[in-house]
């Protein structure tokens, strides 16, 4: 409330730099515009064999424009956006595709995309609606071991029920077992550890891996490449929290006693849990055998998340989702921004898969990383993940749209998929804003009273001073001078 | 003056219109969340909240919201940190924590927080 006269600064503030970044982006544009007309370059053959015309690099304005909405509308201009965030992510989606309809003619790349987002809006809704029915209470004394080994706990489950539903099962616990002496940097780290860094092990993790799952990497490819750099990331990031945590003498002469014991409610979620992670694999390209639903845009298993949502809600404990002040509103956010999201990256991906293949050589994996890791901070790690994987298969003059060549291009050499899967997770964790989870707990913190930082403190005393030495130290070990 | 342990304990309802909510209590408030703002700042240019105290009830303005209904869903709740009037506001045992259900028919219940529900002071 006090922030409201910096707000209207900022806002002031935010105009004048949107304008400078339009205006240099005009003017790339153009540039572009001339290298991309000249050729009018037909991208690569899709898997239907049908050949498409490259879009206009204006095209890629409504991606932008959304982005940046996306990323200024909570902070600068929150009422409006709260309003009118479905209007504008639904308008701004559908100038992609009518362009794509009447310019292009252009029907399979809007099919393929809208197949894409229903399996991702099954995925996250189902891990949300069945994580919200549950409730975990450790009515334990919390040290700094204790939070360093439940954290741990739960970035590994993080890779199981993803950051989302992770976020959503354990931040409640975790600011409850510290209640007598939390402070904003748990939060902080909980965002890095549980709803970013700890789930870049499986598909089911993050949405950028479940995005590169449904694209055609294989399932067990990300823990197969990963793990090496996950443990060292993780563990650093653990020892930073310790010798933060280690300090925190708050609750110190506060005579509170303990039982012990950890309370669970909602063991029928588990369940629909359960469900919802077998149903991943229920797929014709994963098991042989599974009945396709083609020409429809979902199959078995998108049906069977859907009727997770509506059974793990209906039969969900009612007391617990009043102690969890289940809310709809964060799923409802996520499912229209990535109608807009996923409409108007198709031109971007189409564009970059073209320019990578004629930048060729000078992409090599740590511009890979960076990149994909400077764009996930600020914009969708999710988008970001599948322009980057677009731009490396773009250098071997392989489409991203086509599975079969995502699957060969994951042999061809690994080194690229891995810097742009590590960084588009690990990387998630800059900002309030690099990835859904980090936005969720925010708002759970707040509605439990505790005060955030705002979005740059949290940058400048956190990411910078935290995460940017690790990261730096990880593209130093495992990608520094390759590819 | 009703005090916070007489609407506790008879269970009394307040009232909610538009963005106006009407608890059957006098209190002097400390913290107040919804949704996820956090509001601290009850002075008379507060931008976020008008207090209004009568006799015999307490009425809050949420100047950022036009229909509290549409803000705090179904499972939500506003939480409130409350100290009587006569009490000893700078006793942190004298520090009631409640939470306010949005029912239907613009009814609104008062309750204490338990365990289950998290609340930082």
């Amino acid at each position: 409330m006090i922030k409201h006269g910096k707000r209207h600064r900022f806002h002031r503030i935010t105009q004048i730099l949107l304008s400078v970044v339009f205006c240099l982006f005009f003017f790339n544009l153009k540039a572009a515009a001339q290298t991309v007309a000249d050729t009018t370059a037909k991208a690569a053959a899709n898997a239907s064999g049908i050949e498409h015309i490259l879009p206009t690099p204006f095209m890629v304005i409504p991606f932008l424009l959304l982005l940046l909405m996306i990323a200024t509308g909570p902070l600068f201009y929150k009422h409006f956006w709260e309003k009118h965030y479905p209007k504008v992510s639904i308008i701004l989606g559908l100038v992609v595709v009518i362009y794509y309809i009447l310019f292009l003619n252009n029907y399979h790349s809007l099919l393929h995309t809208l197949t894409e987002y229903i399996s991702f809006i099954a995925l996250l809704s189902s891990l949300f609606v069945a994580s919200g029915g549950i409730l975990i209470r450790v009515d334990k004394k919390s040290t700094p071991m204790v939070n360093v080994i439940f954290l741990l706990i739960a970035a590994v489950i993080a890779n199981i029920i993803g950051t989302t539903g992770a976020s959503m099962l354990f931040i409640r616990p975790f600011i409850r077992m510290n209640r007598n002496r939390i402070k904003p940097y748990h939060i902080i780290f909980f965002i890095f550890i549980v709803s970013n860094v700890g789930g870049a092990l499986t598909p089911i993790g993050d949405p950028p891996l479940f995005l590169g799952f449904l694209s055609g990497v294989p399932f067990f490819w990300v823990i197969d490449n990963v793990w090496y750099i996950w443990i060292p990331a993780l563990l650093l990031i653990l020892l930073a929290f310790y010798l933060y945590d280690i300090n925190n003498k708050k609750d110190e002469g506060k005579d509170i006693s303990y039982s012990g014991k950890i309370y669970f409610k909602g063991y029928k979620n588990l369940i629909f849990l359960a469900v919802i992670i077998i149903a991943v694999f229920i797929d014709p390209t994963v098991i042989p055998g599974v009945p396709s639903l083609a020409p429809l845009p979902f199959g078995l298993r998108e049906i069977i998340m859907f009727a997770v949502v509506y059974f793990s809600y209906k039969k969900a404990d009612k007391g617990v989702l009043k102690d969890n002040e289940f809310d709809f509103e964060p799923i409802k956010e996520v499912a229209y921004l990535f109608v807009g999201i996923f409409a108007t990256m198709i031109p971007a991906l189409q564009l970059i898969a073209s320019e990578a293949h004629t930048l060729g050589d000078k992409l090599n994996a740590g511009v890979f990383y960076w990149a994909t890791g400077g764009l996930s901070a600020v914009l969708d790690n999710t988008p970001t993940y599948m322009n980057f994987l677009s731009a490396a298969m773009g250098k071997y003059g392989l489409d991203v749209v086509d599975k079969l060549q995502v699957a060969h291009f994951v042999t061809v050499d690994e080194v690229y998929l891995q810097a742009i899967s590590v960084a588009a997770v690990f990387f998630g964790a800059m900002t309030y804003i690099g990835n859904g989870p980090n936005f969720m707990v925010k708002s759970i913190s707040e509605r439990a009273g505790i005060e955030m930082p705002s979005f740059f403190v949290y940058i400048i005393k956190y990411s910078f001073i935290i995460l940017v030495p690790i990261f730096a130290v990880i593209w130093l070990i495992f990608f520094f001078g390759r590819g | 003056m009703k005090t916070i342990e007489d609407a506790l304990n008879n269970n009394l309802t307040g009232l909610y219109y538009g963005n106006r909510l009407i608890l059957p209590l006098n209190c002097w408030l400390l913290k107040v969340i919804i949704e996820d703002d956090i509001i601290m700042d009850f002075s008379p240019g507060s931008k976020a909240i008008y207090l209004n105290e009568t006799e015999s009830f307490t009425e809050i303005y949420f100047k950022q919201f036009k229909n509290l209904k549409e803000a705090v869903t179904k499972y939500e709740s506003i939480k409130l940190i409350a100290v009587e009037k006569d009490k000893d506001i700078f006793d942190f045992k004298n520090h009631f924590k409640l939470v306010v259900h949005l029912e239907d028919e613009h009814k609104v219940t008062i309750e204490k927080t338990d365990e289950d529900i998290l609340f930082i002071e």
